[in-house]
């Protein structure tokens, strides 16, 4: 008997002094790991912002904006101006706040603990990318309280003015970019390589895409604070090395499988929602006015002439779904995009804009006939068509002198240059009134003769978080557009 | 245990002597129970103190004085008997059994022993015979309305489906609300593992099932935290204690017995249809309508009609398309067990099989188990004990659900469609159906199923020791496992799938514990008449699961079911999970002369899933128990025994595993319109990308609590031969660990977090008696009441809605709602004016558009009841198990797709005649006018509202004879020169008869299984009734 007390007191103390530390100590996640490394991130974060420029919104500022027509489901609700909180939900939880921007700013948080400054770089920039498509699309949105989890599950909305601008706790977009320039000029212990989906790890790229993104935003803001908006100008044209060549757009690239498909390419040409859109019969015959030789690159025609609706046609669809115009591979790329975030020609029409508007020293002309060449041979163009079409359309391709007119000119060759990029046409749109379009058939939502100048904020974040107004539609102006 | 007591009894009164007398009576005293004969049974004549006792078969010989004595038979457990001895010189009595057990002893907590007269809570006890050979091979369904306090709740008839089972309602938010289940000390799994989408697959077993009701000796149902709290954490829902038969008790014989049955299963609970009018709409026919709103049969031009697949058939009705469908069901028992030996040296090895094939064709459900065990006293006085048991359980069942599944069809069938006279398939295997994107259900039973192996070992193993007479000390391990294998197959051209998918998942469980326990009991104590004892134990338990999962789609061979088929894999994972906990408890029981008792309880767990600075947490609970009538020698033939009891106590419950922290997943962004998942393909390189997850962990979160209180009494009242118990209890649930929904902008979407206050309040009522005992008839009724009002009284700051996690259809949202009782249904409510009058459209004659985002069903039921009369004559016993559940709602899919559809009877009543929508029209003026728009039939129907909406909405309410069983037992006498001990015959059936005033079929419906989500028949498969033979003998 008393081997028997024994062994009961051995096991028993045993397992008492075991469960002290050891034993309890089993609840790390084996399905999931905690902490990642910065090459993890980054894709999520790029493709994020990819999405969030290329999926619904581009669904619905191509459409809004006169290139796509809405032919089903919520593009053909997009195409009569109707958008309410219940559209975008997605887009801001799942591409912007919960995909893109938490990923960057988790990626620099890593990145700074282990002084990968290549990473930080590289996201900061991205972050304020990201930041400025949110803010330029819902107006004021949370920014300096924003992404900070438990420290702040209801987080307060930032001014438009204060997140471009920056104020007290509230660094700038421009200041969170330049943050970034600097951070890819010092020394890094971690190199992006394949896991950079857009320049392979080449960071002289980075920071010509990191100057062009701040031209890009001074021109945004430029009709509110157009001096600020000079200085900006001034400065990255001093010190900045801006994209210069189509080879240093930031492209985020995607794949030609399943899975892997850039989102316009899956909405265009493989889901079951590709019934939704058609080109616009109005893009096609703004092209055809203008002889544009790059429309047969940017629209595909099956039968062998362009199928198309008016926006805000409520007939009968063209049938069979075959036959439409949609966006080509130019797009699409047969899946991998690329996405066009930052690019060449736009840094060219943004210059162009700069000297006609702002006064800043340059030449307008050159800027403006960089940026039709810089797209015509993005689309596929060879020398010696630009050319040939430069000779036959020289009233096209140069401007007159006149603000206005010059305006309207160097905004429309933009949009054209934008195909396939909804977000920056309808931004573009807003600020300058340029192109000049016409209302949709049909139109109606909030003002049927408002084209939507923002998003409403979306309702899960009305019903969660208190700081969100829930009177603010889509007919009213965000700051810079104001 | 009453054969343990009367073992005992027996050897100590055996040894007092007999007196001899003038005359002799002799006789036998049997009971329903003991038909064989009671040993031991104390009788003396009354007025003196001479006496006598019955031998091992309840034979007896006592003188008596004269023709006027009386003798008084008393036996624990029985009602004290007095017979008048008259002319008789053999007086054989059928012993009535004592029926509010008052002396029963009952298996509490950690396998505890404790006289019912000691407890201060509830605590119910179930004795095998009324759960085994009762047509129904899954425990939980044999409990039904037998117990008071739980709700069960069964699935469906499908084989294997299922059993929702809740004790005093819903105390945790997302937690499991099933009670802890134990099986001879072996914490049980009852896991229900969803492996499918809730709203469209099969329904898998709760794994309670792996038990065959025929091995059971005793259930024993531990109501609330006070009755539980020595199990932790995992008992704050109750416990049920299984105990399974043994050895013991057999008196150093050895016995054989056999048990079989056979039961047909039959479908029923369907509703009645119109048999006028086919297959179209607008009284017109349409070769693939859904609807029966086609012209009435035997209007002229409608004698033919040509199919969607164009072959010409009679327009005519087939009254039994639906019923037609279904086939009968069987179910075939066998046991067999060989046990030996007595209280302390005993073994039983048993074999159990099941063999069960459903009400449709191609589903089954098969059980084999196989157990050993012993108990062995040596000579050093260690007591070892083990058991193990080996479980085989098979189950193959078809799809369910909405839309394209057998039974997504089957009520879309219209009444002229010849559902099963017609082929169902093409030479090739391709479906023929009226409507070509959807499958023939007879095609969907032969092509789409789950298929489900486990495999399963539990067993434990217990050394004890009495180190004095008065401490002993123990250790037990037990051990529970099992693998369940599953293959889902949908073959090539399911409606759902066309190009085919097949999945592989292999599940697997385990759980471990070792108990300590020192056991300490001394007597008069402190003072005369006071014992005490005192038990402290320690537990270690272990919990793992894994899954592993193949999904594959676009199938190139047909009919070869394995993954390898498969071109496409979408979704193949690994999810694994641990925990443990350790627990020390301990429990001082004090008793006083008998009738006051004292029971304090004190536990305190560490739980692995809680932080590592913060994982202790301790919870006590306190019982007390008073018998009245012996504290105050209270005498009376009226009030014979009369306990009180009270109790309070707290449970804590730990998180699951893996919450404390923020984790990161394997990146994808989009939807149905474009989407992505990474690893992603660009230029040929294969990129992973990693998400911040969206749920934020907490390292602060402490554990749920649930306190209860609990009051009660019970009484006997004339002589015992009526006992009522009565109890009322409130518990409220705090600090739930919750996930909370935080603003997006925060970077994520839920935060978990201890929130919420819940509250639970119930009247529990058992009423015992015998109603009426003459000569060998004896009729005995026992009447159980229960009703529970749950509500959720506070969820989170500026949350006052939450949906219950699971599948749950966009707009129609189990729910957990603010002032609301626990999983309430959201969806779209009818329109309506102050007074509560449904508004109707004056355009159209319908009803306005309806609101979302309304509580519009409750399945919690307002009170159930459950009255079981058992009959004893000679050797017959007849029980009678009547029970009902008032109030609750059901939502049902089905029965709105056949109104809406026009198959109902009553949709076919005056089908010619216009219809007026109940409600009023609002006149704009704060008026309101009755409505006067008459519409057709057909738009009346559909008008009523379709799915997703308030009009599926039933009421519940449903009386039921549940359980009808006749046994007879062979009297010994025709058994003495035969092999057997004893042989018994019965007839059972079950589900005979349902009246259902709110609901066109069975309400007894639950698609999405055992869990948090209930009263949803989101068509699902119907009841069936069941009814059978079955023997048992003994050698």
């Amino acid at each position: 008997m008393k081997v028997f007390n024994k062994i009961l007191y051995g096991a028993t103390f045993a397992l008492l002094v075991s469960s002290c530390s050891e034993f309890m100590d089993i609840n790390d996640n084996p399905n999931n790991p905690d902490a990642v490394t910065p090459e993890l991130l980054l894709p999520t974060g790029l493709t994020g912002a990819a999405f969030a420029n290329n999926n619904e919104l581009n669904r619905f500022g191509s459409t809004v904006i006169s290139v796509t027509a809405g032919a089903a489901n919520s593009p053909s609700a997009y195409d009569v101006y109707d958008i309410d909180s219940d559209d975008f939900g997605n887009q801001w939880r799942f591409e912007l706040y919960s995909g893109s921007l938490i990923a960057f700013e988790e990626m620099i948080r890593v990145s700074e603990e282990v002084d990968a400054k290549a990473y930080s770089g590289i996201g900061k920039i991205m972050k304020a990318y990201a930041f400025a498509l949110t803010t330029d699309t819902w107006g004021d949105i949370p920014y300096s309280e924003a992404l900070g989890g438990l420290g702040n599950t209801q987080p307060a909305l930032d001014s438009q003015e204060d997140i471009y601008k920056g104020a007290e706790g509230i660094q700038s977009l421009f200041d969170l970019v330049r943050e970034g320039i600097a951070d890819l000029g010092e020394e890094s212990s971690l190199m992006p390589g394949q896991d950079d989906i857009v320049y392979g790890g080449d960071l002289d790229q980075w920071r010509k895409a990191g100057y062009t993104l701040m031209l890009k935003m001074a021109i945004t803001i430029s009709y509110r604070e157009p001096a600020l908006a000079t200085t900006i100008i001034n400065e990255v044209l001093q010190d900045g090395e801006l994209i210069t060549s189509n080879v240093d757009d930031l492209n985020v690239r995607f794949g030609m499988a399943q899975g892997s498909y850039a989102p316009a390419h899956e909405w265009t040409n493989v889901s079951t929602f590709a019934g939704d859109l058609i080109i616009s019969t109005r893009f096609v015959n703004l092209l055809q006015s203008k002889n544009d030789p790059r429309l047969p690159l940017f629209v595909t025609a099956p039968t062998g002439s362009y199928v198309t609706i008016d926006n805000g046609f409520a007939g009968q669809r063209p049938l069979p779904q075959t036959s439409w115009s949609r966006f080509s591979s130019y797009v699409t790329g047969n899946g991998a995009g690329p996405v066009r975030l930052v690019t060449n020609f736009q840094r060219a029409f943004n210059l162009a804009e700069a000297v006609v508007r702002l006064g800043v020293a340059g030449d307008a002309n050159e800027y403006y006939q960089e940026g039709i060449r810089a797209s015509m041979s993005l689309a596929g163009l060879s020398a010696s068509e630009i050319d040939a079409y430069f000779a036959a359309n020289a009233d096209e391709v140069n401007l007159t002198g006149n603000v206005d007119d010059d305006m309207e000119k160097i905004i429309t060759q933009k949009y054209i240059a934008w195909f396939g990029n909804g977000v920056e046409q309808w931004t573009d749109w807003r600020r300058t009134g340029f192109p000049t379009l016409a209302p949709h058939q049909n139109a109606g939502g909030v003002d049927p003769n408002q084209r939507p100048l923002r998003a409403q904020y979306i309702s899960q974040e009305i019903n969660r978080n208190p700081n969100f107004p829930n009177n603010i539609f889509s007919n009213v102006p965000v700051w810079w557009n104001e | 245990m009453k054969r343990v007591l009367l073992s005992i009894l027996f050897l100590v009164i055996a040894s007092s002597s007999v007196w001899a007398q003038g005359k002799t009576v002799t006789g036998r005293v049997t009971s329903a129970e003991e038909p064989e004969g009671i040993p031991g049974v104390n009788i003396v004549i009354k007025g003196s103190s001479s006496g006598a006792t019955t031998d091992l078969d309840g034979r007896y010989s006592i003188e008596v004085p004269s023709n006027d004595a009386v003798l008084v038979f008393s036996f624990i457990g029985y009602k004290t008997t007095e017979q008048r001895v008259g002319n008789r010189s053999e007086i054989n009595l059928n012993f009535a059994s004592d029926l509010s057990d008052l002396s029963e002893v009952i298996v509490t907590a950690q396998g505890i022993e404790r006289d019912e007269r000691s407890l201060g809570y509830a605590v119910q006890s179930i004795k095998g015979d009324m759960v085994s050979q009762k047509s129904e091979p899954n425990l939980l369904n044999s409990l039904q309305g037998k117990l008071t306090g739980v709700n069960i709740v069964g699935s469906s008839g499908a084989p294997g489906a299922s059993t929702n089972i809740n004790i005093r309602g819903i105390t945790s938010f997302t937690g499991s609300n099933q009670p802890l289940i134990v099986v001879d000390g072996i914490i049980f799994s009852n896991d229900t593992d969803n492996t499918q989408n809730t709203l469209f697959g099969s329904q898998p077993s709760n794994r309670l099932n792996d038990i065959a009701p025929e091995t059971i000796e005793s259930v024993n149902v531990l109501k609330g935290p006070a009755a539980a709290v020595l199990y932790g954490s995992r008992a704050s829902a109750g416990a049920i204690i299984i105990t399974t038969k043994s050895g013991a008790g057999l008196e150093n014989k050895t016995e054989v017995t056999v048990n079989s049955s056979v039961n047909f299963q039959n479908v029923y609970g369907l509703p009645k249809f119109q048999n006028q009018y086919g297959q179209g709409t607008q009284n017109d026919f349409n070769n693939t309508s859904t609807g029966s709103w086609g012209p009435a049969f035997g209007t002229p031009g409608f004698e033919t009609v040509e199919t969607s697949f164009g072959t010409t058939v009679p327009y005519q009705a087939f009254p039994n398309n639906i019923r037609d469908f279904y086939q009968q069901g069987k179910i075939i028992q066998n046991g067999v067990s060989v046990a030996s030996g007595d209280r302390d040296d005993n073994f039983i090895v048993s074999m159990n099989t099941t063999m069960q094939e459903g009400i449709i064709p191609n589903s089954s459900f098969d059980r084999y188990s196989v157990q050993v065990g012993g108990n062995k006293k040596l000579n050093n006085g260690v007591k070892v004990s083990g058991n193990v048991t080996y479980v085989r359980s098979e189950s193959q069942n078809t799809i369910v659900g909405n839309g394209g599944s057998a039974f997504g069809q089957i009520t879309r069938i219209p009444r002229s469609y010849d559902l099963v006279g017609q082929p169902f398939q093409d030479e090739f295997g391709n479906s023929l159906y009226y409507n070509p994107t959807q499958n023939h259900p007879l095609w969907s039973l032969e092509n789409e199923f789950l298929r489900s192996k486990v495999d399963r070992v539990f067993g434990n193993f217990k050394v004890g020791y009495d180190i004095s007479d008065w401490l002993n000390v123990s250790y037990r391990v037990t051990a529970d496992t099992y693998v369940d294998r599953r293959k889902d197959v949908a073959r090539i051209g399911s409606a759902r799938t066309p190009a085919g998918s097949i999945g592989e998942d292999m599940l697997f469980r385990s759980e471990l514990n070792g108990d300590l326990m020192i056991t300490a009991s001394k007597s008069n104590i402190l003072t005369e008449g006071l014992d005490a004892t005192l038990l402290l134990g320690q537990n270690i338990n272990q919990r793992n699961f894994q899954s592993l999962g193949v999904f594959g789609t676009d199938l190139n061979v047909p009919f070869f079911d394995n993954v390898s088929n498969a071109s496409v894999f979408t979704g193949s994972g690994e999810f694994s999970n641990v925990r443990r906990l350790l627990g020390h408890y301990a429990q001082l029981a004090l008793a006083y002369n008998n009738y006051l008792f004292l029971e304090l309880s004190g536990r305190v767990d560490q739980s692995s899933t809680l932080p590592a600075n913060n994982n202790a947490y301790f919870y006590p609970s306190v019982a007390a128990s008073f018998v009245l009538t012996d504290a105050l020698n209270i005498e009376s033939n009226f009030l014979s025994y009369a306990k009180l009891r009270a109790s309070a106590a707290t449970v804590g419950r730990d998180a699951d595993p893996y919450l404390l922290n923020t984790f990161f997943s394997t990146a994808s962004y989009g939807n149905n319109v474009a989407s992505i998942t990474f690893p992603i393909g660009v230029g040929g390189n294969n990129i992973p990308g990693f998400a911040v997850g969206t749920r934020l962990g907490s390292d602060q979160l402490t554990p749920e609590f649930v306190t209860s209180y609990e009051v009660g009494g019970n009484f006997g009242l004339f002589n015992n031969r009526l006992s009522v118990d009565l109890a009322y209890f409130y518990t409220q649930s705090t600090n739930q660990i919750f996930d909370v929904a935080v603003s997006n902008s925060s970077g994520f979407d839920t935060q978990t977090t201890n929130v919420g206050e819940m509250v639970n309040q119930g009247i529990e009522l058992e009423l015992n008696g015998t109603i009426l005992q003459a000569g060998q008839f004896t009729w005995d009724m026992g009447l159980n009441f229960t009703r529970i009002r749950n509500e959720v009284k506070y969820i989170a700051p500026g949350v006052d809605q939450s949906n219950i996690p699971g599948n749950g259809f966009v707009g129609l949202t189990p729910s957990i709602v603010r002032g609301q009782p626990y999983g309430v249904l959201v969806g779209n409510a009818m329109q309506r004016n102050d007074a509560g009058e449904l508004l109707i459209n004056p355009l159209t004659g319908g009803y306005l558009p309806t609101i979302a985002g309304q509580v519009i069903a409750n399945p919690q039921p307002d009170w159930v009841a459950g009255l079981m009369n058992t009959f004893y004559f000679k050797d017959f016993t007849l029980g009678v198990l009547v029970d009902t559940r008032q109030g609750g709602d059901v939502y049902s899919f089905g029965m709105v797709d056949q109104r809406n559809g026009g198959a109902l009877e009553m949709t076919g009543i005056d089908r010619e005649l216009p219809r007026v929508l109940p409600g009023v029209i609002d006149m704009g003026d704060g008026e309101y006018m009755p409505n006067n728009i008459q519409v057709p039939a057909q738009t009346y129907w559909s008008g009523l509202g379709g799915l997703i909406s308030e009009s599926g909405v039933y009421d519940a309410t449903v009386w039921r004879l549940r359980e009808v069983s006749l046994t007879y037992s062979l009297p010994r006498r025709y058994l003495e020169r035969t092999p057997f001990g004893e042989a018994s015959i019965g007839f059972s059936g079950r589900n005979l008869w349902f009246f259902a005033p709110g609901f066109p079929g069975d309400p007894e419906t639950n698609t999405q299984g055992a869990g948090n989500i209930q009263g949803l028949d989101l068509n699902g498969m119907p009841n069936t009734r069941n009814y059978g033979v079955n023997i048992r003998f003994t050698l």
